[in-house]
This record gives structure tokens, sequence and C-alpha cells, in this order.
């Protein structure tokens, strides 16, 4: 539920608060990226309960959803079941940004990136057209291609073929600003900001694994670089 | 290009970016103005002859720092700015230029930019902490209590 991009120690926090103003004593909650374990004492009685996210997607809407519900629950505004229903409501909710939406602005930051770094007007549309190309793809082959990795290395490839193709068609344009701009929808940030967020709040193991699928991205966005030079030659 | 330009571009590259991670509307325009005083910050200290490394580090600084005030303004959690504010500072070019020494077998050349961009990198990172540890100690609170948290809350 809480799993859509949120910190560790929020979680955390979150499900502490609720229990506890729920009445349950001795609560103690353990997150990482792929499990939630929480144990509660309950009318003289141990519970333990333990769920696997298997599927991590962003949303932060949620997250900060969750967040006011949490709190409005802990200052009393609202009952138990209000917030277990406001809860499942978030839980069923769509991205606030319809999938085309999100598609143009991968291309904008795609084109916007690269013209931070001084590209000109046909570089600024290709990089834009490859980055929406990659956004899109990673959308379109997450049911097909299970492994999270080899599914961004082939939407990297993918958009930067574009890239490629434009440069070979037209040697003047640079390949380098183009690709830099495809290959931003990727970045990790994400993963980056809540490693560093669980690392400082004392969740190690948690900060550690985030930091490693940071990496992974980053890698698997490299070496789908490395194979577009490689091509390019 | 004008500095301008620059502010607008690296606003709307952020913009862009609090999109494709679902930030709650009324948290967009924040997030935008976190990235362009990074990419400012980042601009005016290059421009003073400081080493890029130090202008991303003092530049993520400031991401940071003022992401956690819009988070405290608008009752968000900072992430939704911070992850995005820190889009125009990722070293995206030497990167680059790292895979493409690799490839052309200038590996000494790959290996020093390498190494540079993870220092890049790893400035972007401890800036981050920089600026979360000074507000948690300007606020005064522990961020794992939840006790306190949930009175400041």
């Amino acid at each position: 539920m809480l799993k859509n991009g949120g910190e560790t120690y929020r979680a955390e926090d979150t499900m502490a608060l609720i229990a506890k103003a729920a009445g349950m004593k001795n609560v103690n909650s353990f997150v990482t990226p792929t499990c939630i374990i929480l144990s509660y004492c309950y009318l003289d009685k141990d519970y333990t309960r333990m769920i696997r996210t298997r599927i991590r997607t962003i949303d932060l809407n949620k997250v900060t959803l969750v967040n006011e519900v949490s709190r409005n629950y802990v200052s009393g505004k609202i009952t138990l079941p209000q917030a277990y229903l406001q809860l499942q409501e978030i839980d069923q909710k769509k991205p606030i940004y319809p999938a085309w939406l999100q598609n143009v602005a991968a291309s904008v930051s795609s084109g916007a990136f690269a013209a931070l770094f001084g590209a000109g007007v046909i570089e600024i549309i290709i990089a834009g057209v490859a980055g929406m190309i990659v956004n899109a793809s990673v959308g379109y082959f997450e049911p097909y291609l299970r492994v999270k990795f080899f599914n961004e290395f082939f939407a990297a490839i993918l958009g930067g073929l574009l890239a490629l193709v434009c440069y070979k068609m037209n040697a003047r344009l640079q390949l380098d600003l183009m690709i830099i701009g495809t290959m931003i929808p990727l970045f990790p940030g994400i993963a980056v900001t809540n490693s560093l967020r669980d690392l400082m709040a004392g969740d190690l193991m948690a900060g550690v694994s985030r930091g490693v699928e940071a990496l992974l991205t980053a890698l698997s966005v490299a070496i789908a670089t490395v194979t577009l030079l490689f091509l390019a030659r | 290009m004008g500095w301008w330009q620059g502010l607008i571009l690296s606003f709307f590259s952020t913009v862009a970016f609090c999109m494709l991670f679902n930030v709650p509307i009324r948290a967009l325009l924040a997030g935008g103005f976190a990235g362009s005083l990074g990419w400012i910050i980042y601009n005016v200290l290059i421009g003073n002859g400081i080493s890029i490394t130090v202008a991303t580090f003092l530049a993520a600084t400031g991401v940071s720092l003022s992401s956690q005030l819009f988070s405290v303004y608008l009752r968000v959690p900072s992430t939704n700015f911070s992850v995005a504010g820190i889009i125009p500072l990722v070293p995206g070019s030497v990167a680059y230029k790292a895979m493409l020494s690799f490839v052309n077998g200038d590996d000494l050349g790959g290996i020093t930019l390498a190494t540079r961009t993870s220092l890049i990198a790893g400035a972007i990172a401890s800036g981050l902490i920089l600026g979360l540890s000074i507000f948690s100690v300007w606020k005064g609170i522990v961020t794992r209590n939840a006790g306190t948290r949930a009175k400041t809350d």
C-alpha cells in the first residue's frame, strides 16, 4: 500500500502511528523495499503479519495522500473504518496524469535537458521524441520483460536507436546531446533520493538495497549507451 | 545561451519530471522552483570559477533545503520536490563522455571521466544529505522518533 516510492521510515512511522492510535501495544514494524513486517500486541495476544511487495511503482501522489490520512487519523479527525476506506480508495487510484501526458512530460524533460547542454532545435526535437519512446516502451514492455533492468535497457536502446538513425542521416547533428537527453527519463531519481534518506534515518538495509537498485538502473542505461556508441562507430 | 533560457529550461524539465513521478498537482510549481534554484546556484558558482563537484554539492544542498521548506508550507513529503529538483544537476554529459572513451579504447580517459561522474553523483548525494541534516537540526526534531513526529506533524 505504501510502497509507491515513499521512504522506508515514512512507511514504518505511518504503520506504527496508525497501530498505536488503534489501541495496539508493542507495535514494531520492519520495512524493506521488498517486504513489510508488522507485529503488535492486541488484547494480550501477539500478532505478526508480513506482506511481500513484489511490484514497486512510483506514485508520489499516493504517498502524499496516505500521509494525510494517517495524520488525520492520529489527530482524531477520522475514525478507523473511515481511514481504512480512504486507504482502499487511494490504493485503487489511477495516476493523476494520463499516460499520454506522462509521455509528453518525458519528451519535455528530455528536450529541455538536451537544451540545457546547448542542443539546437532539431536535436531538441529528436531528443524529445526519443525520450517519449523510452518512457512509452518502459510502460509497454513491462508485462513481457519481467526483469526490470532488462526492460530499461531495451527501452534505452529503442530510444537511442532513433537518435542514432537521425545522426546517420545527418552527421552534423550532435549525437552526444541527443543521447544524453534520451536517457534522462530513466534516471533513477526516486531510488537515489530514498536510498539516501533511508541511510540517514538508520534503515541501513533498505538504504543499501535501494542504492543497489539505482546503481543497476544506471548500469543498464550505461550498457545501452555503450551498445549504441558501438553501433555508431 | 542566456541565463534566463537556462532558468526556463531547468524549470520545465523539472516540472516534467515531477509529472513522470505523479507528484500532486499543487506541488508541481514548487518542484519546478526547486529545480531552477539548483540550476542557478550551480551556474553562478561555475561562473565564479568554482569546481564542478563543489558547485554540484552546494546546488544539491540548496535543492534539498528548498524542498524541505516547500514540504513544510505545502504539507507534502519533501521527496516530491527533491527527486525532480536534482535532475538539472545530473552529470549526463560526463557520463556519456566516459562511455565514449571506453568504446573508443581510451581506457585511461574513460576511468578519469567515470571517476569524475561518480564524484559528481556523490556530491549530489552528500548535498542532499547535508540539506536534510541542516533542516532536522534547525527543526530540532529527531526524524525517527514517532512520538515527537506525531506532535509536530
